[in-house]
């Protein structure tokens, strides 16, 4: 990604100061990223469900899983670290980190179409953990972040794999383009 | 858990009910940036209400927990004001598309905007006619190919941002669902602003629209206010800079009024409360109707 791309996704965490970032507060923004991406997966796989696409709909539901499990996960760590201690960062600091944006999604599209906008969504996580960790001053917050850094690349590596075991992608037909107009 | 700073989560004024949009379309981003702008205004669901027309777009009040009124084409306006005449304590907020609000519509933004009623107006702009597939819609470019223009149209676009701040309106803005801290943002202002409030939101039709229209060309050529020194309380600067509409994607708000004025229906409870306080109680008009016998026309004589 480019330059131009890292500054727009530091800019969508705004309020967000990774100077001064905590590790309570990464872990807690950790948390929300994975629940926001969980939402979106689960949006996207809506979205499908209704326009009669069943296999991208499955791919992002177990994207959906994947993302929510990640997400106990982190936040079982934080409970373990910081028991019931307040939250300061909230999910209006942050906006479409780890989740594909909407533009990503399409009608009819085929799985694979599914799993490269999910290959795009980790990719873009990982842009933003690594674009953030020079500013990052707690050395905690610097090795959490550098751990997320490296889960995103495993998380491509297994869209990546199931990407290679789906046959191959067929051609788009005339069902795939819109109606004529009509009258409402 | 998910909170947003003042409590509230923006998926309490998600419904249950899913959209039925296209996969892509703008219009989810404007329902998720608005829901999260609801939850840090604070008010609660049940003291909102979302009015629209007829359109694609005009499906959002469906898609949220706030009061709902997916109207008649072209009439949200006019029903907002008055939900909000009736019940000036409601948030009103109005919804709807480019041909909803300056074809159909179009003749009641300058009264709405003259009159100064405390409501929201948030225009999903995508140039086109979505929800009939595809027509021209008064916000496409010239020469704009459709299935109503298929030689391309001959007819010049509504400017909607020149247009309401030319009718005087208090509080104009535009976003893209390419920036959705930033549309939410605009989207809180513009709900916090008291009086009229007008956002234009180019959110694409992703089946009917053009290419260079799609959020992938907002994202490469936007242009945020917020990133250089402008100062919107000048009308004129911001009339200057509504005259890029169509070729450049500026977003932030253009124009706030630095004073504004009371806002319509604060003036009518004012008004109502003065002929309260000058009305003559129950008790003496039975009583004066009483004098006269009831016959008509014997008050005058
Ligand atoms: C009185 C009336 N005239 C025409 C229509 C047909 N109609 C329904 S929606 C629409 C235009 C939709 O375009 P827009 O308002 O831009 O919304 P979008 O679907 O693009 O979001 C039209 C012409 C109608 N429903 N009622
Ligand atoms: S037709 Fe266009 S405006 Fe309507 S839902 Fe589809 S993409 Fe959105």
């Amino acid at each position: 990604m480019s330059g131009q791309d890292d500054r727009t996704r530091l800019a969508a965490t705004p309020g967000i100061d990774f100077a001064h970032l905590t590790l309570r507060d990464a872990l807690d923004l950790a948390v929300l990223i994975e629940a926001e991406a969980q939402e979106r997966y689960e949006e996207l796989a809506q979205q499908m469900a209704t326009h009669d696409s069943p296999a991208p709909a499955a791919f992002f539901r177990a994207m959906a899983v994947n993302e929510a499990k990640h997400g106990a996960q982190l936040a079982e760590r934080r409970r373990a670290l910081f028991a019931d201690a307040p939250r300061t960062v909230t999910r209006a600091m942050l906006w479409d980190v780890e989740a594909p944006d909407y533009d990503e999604a399409r009608a009819f599209m085929s799985a694979h179409e599914a799993m490269r906008v999910a290959l795009r969504a980790e990719k873009k996580a990982h842009v933003f953990f690594s674009t953030a960790l020079p500013e990052i001053g707690d050395p905690g917050v610097e090795h959490l972040f550098t751990e997320l850094c490296a889960e995103e690349v495993v998380h491509q590596d297994l869209v990546k794999a199931e990407l290679a075991k789906l046959p191959p992608e067929r051609e788009a037909g005339d069902d795939d383009f819109a109606d004529e107009p009509n009258a409402q | 858990m998910d909170a947003t700073r003042n409590g509230h989560d923006a998926r309490e004024y998600k419904s249950d009910l899913k959209p039925i949009w296209c996969p892509g379309c703008g219009d989810f981003g404007v329902l998720t940036a608005l829901t999260r702008a609801l939850a840090n205004v604070g008010r609660p669901p049940h003291e909102i209400a979302l009015v629209s027309g007829i359109g694609c777009s005009s499906r959002i009040p469906g898609y949220t927990t706030a009061y709902g009124f997916n109207s008649v084409h072209g009439r949200a306006l006019p029903i907002a004001q008055g939900i909000k005449l009736a019940n000036p304590d409601l948030l009103v907020i109005a919804a709807g598309g480019d041909g909803d609000g300056f074809s159909i519509g179009g003749g009641h933004l300058p009264h709405v905007v003259r009159r100064n009623v405390d409501l929201t107006y948030i225009v999903m702009d995508n140039q086109v006619y979505g929800l009939t597939k595809g027509q021209l819609s008064p916000t496409a470019a010239l020469g704009t190919h459709t299935v109503t223009s298929p030689e391309g149209s001959l007819e010049a676009p509504v400017n909607p941002l020149l247009y309401v701040l030319a009718y005087g309106a208090r509080f104009v803005a535009q976003g893209t669902p390419a920036d959705m801290a930033g549309l939410s943002a605009i989207l809180e202002e513009a709900i916090r602003f008291p009086g009229f409030a007008f956002v234009n939101v180019q959110s694409p039709c992703v089946t009917f629209g053009a290419p260079e229209q799609q959020l992938k060309a907002h994202k490469e050529g936007l242009k945020q206010l917020a990133k250089i020194d402008y100062d919107p309380t000048h009308r004129m600067k911001a009339m200057a800079l509504a005259q890029t509409y169509g070729r450049e994607l500026w977003t932030g708000v253009f124009y706030r009024d630095p004073s504004p004025p009371p806002t319509y229906d604060a003036l009518v409870r004012e008004r109502q409360r003065a002929l309260a306080a000058d009305a003559l109680p129950r008790e003496r008009i039975l009583e004066l109707f009483a004098q006269h016998d009831g016959e008509p026309g014997r008050a005058e004589a």
